[in-house]
């Protein structure tokens, strides 16, 4: 009996493999390029990585497309495991500006470059290239429209994101240095959803609450301005102006529906084959032939223009002719 | 029993480096079995102190945020000093002072947990769960959310060292093996040789009839948490270490992996039956699955459901063997 029990425990163990079976390793002819995200059930992320793979594989790399979860231990253990399998180089969408460096110059002393793309480093000459896109840059265009749209007069709400993230920080700067230039524009409340959709749709709820007075919600970024339009919707008021950031697929379906009124698209998928242009030719001559920090600037998304824009790039990049 | 158990982790785990190892060339190596015994340790520290809870019939759902806790103190005191207003003087403590700090700020909210569950008669569940929220809250209060960088410290502040405890080396190892196999070692003779051990296994197989024969049990039992606060601790100074930075969101969701490693490791969640030997080869077998997935590129996604499949598999065989009639007696002790 109890060797049935170990038996049986194999079999099921092996069942639960069979699954990975398929996955066995190629000869490692080609170099490999690791891609390390956060979690691609967000489509961001999801796109950039893509954006990476295709392109890596273009050039006739091998690739590893790996998760961090935002989680700067698990980022650090797959930094070991893509120079383990031996990368040649690494794209990294970081865990934490801080909290990634040590993993980061890990990599620079086994002699692997990295490539970061979206958000940036709290050090420099550790990563190869830094590539992101303009945040502050982006906001102002976003702010521009949202007082362009309010006819710079009303009161407004703004969502920020997690306060410890620098892009949340830089956003609402961005915001706040448009806005603060427009007397008419008074700000009812600006309130922390920490990127969140649930979040932001309860604490929309919440300030509807306190005053049915708002003519604007500017978000940090689209899944914010998502959940609060279904807030605003909800509460009966479809015509307040909800501008977003990021430019995800979900937010300029919902612009084409006439529930948002703008974004800023982040060009994710751009960026993710740019940092594996300046990878293979890094590895090809040992020089990307620019700075480590690059900013690419963001693009506005409205209604008129919305049917140009694909999964984080304009229609004709995303079909792969690139800049 | 315990025989049977351990056996049947040991199998899983000898299936599983067999089918890595098969399926990829670089899974078998040295550097590559280092790195994975590096990355297990993180869990398997946590799951060490979590077998003791566990055998005592309890629960520790707060551990991954008593990690972040642990971590950001360690990450405050060392870069920012402890700021003494009144006095206008700023204290800065040298490496092991702040690692002692910070596993006593584990061992306090471990004994914060104890107290819970045994003073005020609150569900070991429920008890860490309140306690989850609190540390990781206090874990963000410390920096406002934000992230300590740069944990090497100051030679002129005399601060420094404190990374070797995720980086440091002896005989090539990394220092956090030759912690998990210390602690490992000590717990199992703790389990296995010492009254203390008895004890907990009696407490978690009948309370009751462990109060009735004299045995203290909450006593007994705030210890365990302790413990548990300790190991948690423990992690989450290393993390700060390794990573040389401290951040809030340190932790979050490792008590699901650290209860995973001791169920995989044969220890019974209703208490009372297990090993710590068990839970050492459980927190393997769940690092060669996290290590050994990556190296073969699967994608996160089923990354998720195999390691969700084999845990529960496990389960279901350790119910097929400790069913009543197989010779295998449930609930007995060691």
């Amino acid at each position: 009996m109890r060797r049935k029990s170990v038996r049986s425990g194999v079999a099921v163990l092996l069942v639960a493999l069979a699954g990975i079976a398929g996955c066995r390793a190629a000869p490692p002819t080609k170099r490999l390029i690791a891609i390390v995200t956060p979690a691609h059930d967000n489509p961001f992320f999801k796109a950039e990585a893509e954006a990476a793979d295709a392109a890596a594989r273009a050039l006739g790399y091998e690739t590893l497309v790996l998760s961090h979860d935002d989680d700067a231990s698990r980022q650090d253990q797959l930094v070991d495991s893509a120079l383990a399998k031996g990368a040649a180089a690494i794209i990294l969408d970081n865990a934490g500006a801080d909290a990634s460096v040590a993993a980061v110059r890990k990599a620079k002393e086994a002699g692997v470059p990295s490539f970061l793309i979206d958000r940036e480093l709290n050090a420099t000459g550790i990563a190869t290239a830094q590539i992101v896109s303009n945040n502050y840059q982006g906001a102002s265009l976003g702010a521009q429209e949202f007082v362009r749209l309010l006819g710079e007069r009303g009161t407004y709400v703004e969502l920020v994101g997690r306060e410890s993230d620098t892009n949340a920080a830089i956003r609402s700067k961005g915001y706040g240095d448009v806005l603060r230039k427009y007397p008419d524009l008074v700000a009812a409340a600006r309130v922390s959803a920490n990127w969140s959709q649930t979040e932001a749709f309860q604490k929309m709820e919440t300030i509807l609450q306190g005053s049915r007075k708002i003519d604007g919600v500017l978000a940090g970024n689209d899944t914010m301005a998502l959940g609060a339009s279904a807030a605003l919707l909800a509460a009966g008021l479809p015509k307040v102006i909800v501008v977003g950031f990021d430019g995800s697929p979900d937010a300029i379906a919902a612009i084409r529906r006439g529930e948002i009124r703008a974004t800023v698209l982040q060009p994710a998928a751009p960026i993710a084959r740019s940092a594996i242009e300046q990878a293979d030719l890094f590895l090809r001559t040992g020089s990307t032939g620019r700075p480590e920090k690059q900013s690419v600037d963001c693009l506005l998304v409205t209604p008129e223009n919305a049917d140009r824009f694909g999964i984080f790039a304009l229609k004709r990049e995303a079909a792969g002719t690139g800049r | 029993m315990s025989l049977l158990v351990r056996l049947r982790a040991l199998v899983a785990l000898a299936v599983l480096v067999v089918v890595f190892s098969y399926l990829t060339p670089a899974f078998l190596t040295q550097g590559n079995l280092v790195m994975l015994a590096k990355h297990v340790a993180l869990n398997a520290i946590l799951a060490l102190g979590m077998t003791f809870v566990v055998l005592s019939g309890g629960i520790d759902l707060s551990v991954g945020s008593i990690a972040g806790l642990a971590g950001m103190t360690a990450g405050w005191l060392l870069h920012d000093g402890l700021v003494l207003r009144p006095l206008g003087v700023v204290v800065y403590f040298s490496a092991p002072a702040v690692i002692g700090i910070g596993l006593l700020v584990g061992l306090a909210v471990g004994a914060l947990n104890g107290l819970l569950v045994v003073r005020a008669r609150v569900a070991p569940f429920i008890a860490t769960l309140g306690t989850l929220y609190v540390a990781r809250g206090a874990a963000l209060l410390i920096s406002g959310g934000a992230t300590f960088p740069n944990l090497v410290g100051r030679a002129d502040l005399g601060n420094t060292g404190f990374t070797l405890l995720g980086t440091g080396t002896l005989l090539k190892l990394p220092a956090p093996i030759w912690m998990m196999a210390a602690l490992g070692m000590a717990f199992a003779f703790v389990a296995g040789r010492t009254p203390f051990g008895r004890r907990v296994y009696a407490v978690g197989d009948n309370e009751r009839a462990a109060a009735l024969v004299g045995i203290r049990v909450a006593r007994v039992k705030l210890a365990v948490y302790m413990m548990s606060g300790f190991c948690a601790a423990l992690t989450g100074l290393i993390i700060a270490a390794q990573l040389q930075a401290a951040h809030p969101a340190t932790g979050a969701t490792f008590e699901l992996s650290a209860i995973a490693a001791v169920v995989l490791g044969g220890t019974s969640l209703s208490g009372g039956r297990g090993s710590v030997g068990g839970t050492l080869v459980g927190a393997f077998v769940i690092g060669v699955l996290n290590d050994g997935l990556v190296l073969l590129g699967v994608s996160e996604f089923w990354q998720i459901v195999i390691k969700g499949v084999v845990i529960v598999a496990a389960v279901v065989v350790d119910q097929l063997a400790s069913r009543p009639g197989t010779g295998a007696v449930p609930g007995r002790q060691r």
